[in-house]
């Protein structure tokens, strides 16, 4: 009569649940991770990602709001966190609040920066506004000369016509003109949509996401980390059964092949 | 000593979750007190220095790139100036406040630091090893500056941006003692 097999121990029981669980996560991250190694081979940085459930989950859908300025025949634009020159991505910017053209300048204000750009589109200074007013900009214009006007609200400011100066003038004193916001032709608003969603997601970044877990936010960093835990177990839990059995003395598969003959 | 099996699944949790935090900028210094500080409280008018021609291709070959802005604004008193500069180290820009006097870096300060790794450039131990250091002809600092480990790419844009503004020391009116 063939003796009966021993129940697993609870070691070995754990060992197998684990890594059954294991083995279509660690398949995924040698998969991933060897992609991420031929990265620059197989060029990924510079595939751009088109899927539109991707582009959403990324954030990169289509911008909120687009405020846009007309200045003299160009267009600057505020979309997200980024400024516009015509349909031409140009810098980064939060919370646009107005544009003004003064001179060879254009003047893009965020609520805690000025960025100054040529006629071409080409940033010529980013000017932090902390260094000169102590609360954020409400809004940007023209006095009757032409000089830069921000308001915030702790008053009104004017710089020179080289915007390199800036003075706190009186509430009054000047007429000024403030930028408002005008809508932009649909095949300008098209471009802009189109660049604002297109240019921002490479395959190489989705492929690193998932790789960290990353793309599901800081669960699935979390996730990933109980996963890696588990392969840590993985190893621990085979070393010690591997220990058992040299302990007992034969390999099970040599006790399991002498119980046939 | 023995830890209760809830404390620590909790000190588990909270472990692995250190890696999710973001880190939000540390501004160490700002514009303002830096422009205080490098002219005992009453800072001068800024003046501007355009990048253009050949001072455009120098600051290229000292950066390795061109710089972030077409124009630059200074302070400048006597034979001293003072530089705010941006580099950026791994992927967002350091903002870096640098006193230069008769061409010699009289202090460099991390004004502030976007990174959430190798914020240790910002510490005076590192950043004193700038002091009087002079720019050579072969466009590099006389001075070997120590590296940190975690931390190369920021302790290169450091190096790179103390260059630049030695650089641009001679290229103001401020080198004329104006």
């Amino acid at each position: 009569m063939a003796r009966k097999k021993p129940p697993p121990s609870a070691m070995r029981r754990l060992h197998r649940s684990f890594g059954a669980g294991a083995a279509i996560f660690v398949l995924f991250m040698v998969i991933s991770g060897i992609t991420i190694n031929h990265s620059n081979g197989l060029g990924l940085e510079h595939r751009q990602v088109s899927q539109p459930f991707l582009l959403d989950w990324y954030g990169l859908g289509k911008p909120d709001k687009v405020l846009s300025f007309e200045l003299g025949g160009d267009w600057l634009s505020f979309a997200g966190s980024q400024l516009y020159f015509n349909e031409k991505p140009v810098a980064t910017i939060t919370d646009g609040v107005g544009a003004v053209v003064s001179g060879d300048l254009l003047i893009a204000a965020g609520q805690d920066e000025l960025l100054l750009l040529d006629h071409d589109g080409n940033l010529v200074e980013r000017l932090p506004w902390a260094a000169i007013g102590a609360t954020p900009i409400d809004a940007i214009g023209l006095d009757e000369n032409t000089n830069v006007l921000v308001r915030s609200s702790d008053g009104l400011w004017s710089s020179d016509a080289d915007l390199i100066n800036w003075r706190q003038s009186e509430d009054g004193m000047e007429s000024p003109r403030w930028s408002t916001a005008k809508t932009a032709g649909e095949a300008l608003q098209k471009a802009i949509n189109s660049a604002y969603r297109g240019e921002g997601l490479s395959l190489e970044r989705v492929i690193l996401d998932l790789h960290s877990g990353r793309i599901f936010g800081s669960i699935g960093v979390l996730v990933y980390d109980l996963l890696a835990l588990a392969l840590g177990f993985l190893s621990i839990s085979g070393l010690v059964l591997w220990f058992r059995s040299r302990r007992n003395g034969k390999p099970k598969s040599r006790r399991g092949k002498g119980r046939t003959q | 000593m023995s830890i209760s099996r809830p404390k620590l699944f909790v000190l588990l949790l909270v472990t692995l979750s250190l890696p999710a935090l973001v880190f939000p900028a540390s501004v160490y210094e700002t514009q303002p007190e830096f422009l205080s500080r490098a002219f005992s409280g009453s800072p001068p008018e800024p003046d501007i220095l355009w990048l253009s021609g050949d001072r455009k291709s120098a600051v290229r070959q000292l950066l390795g790139h061109d710089y972030s802005a077409l124009r630059l604004r200074y302070w400048c008193q006597q034979d001293r100036s003072a530089w705010v500069l941006e580099e950026i180290g791994k992927e967002l820009p350091i903002t870096v406040g640098i006193i230069v006097e008769r061409n010699y870096i009289r202090n460099l300060r991390v004004l502030t630091y976007r990174e959430n790794r190798g914020g240790e450039v910002a510490t005076a131990a590192f950043t004193d090893q700038f002091n009087n250091a002079v720019l050579e002809e072969n466009q590099r600092l006389d001075v070997p500056i120590d590296g940190i480990s975690g931390a190369t790419l920021s302790v290169q844009a450091l190096t790179r941006l103390a260059a630049m503004a030695l650089f641009l020391h001679t290229e103001s009116e401020c080198n004329d003692g104006a």
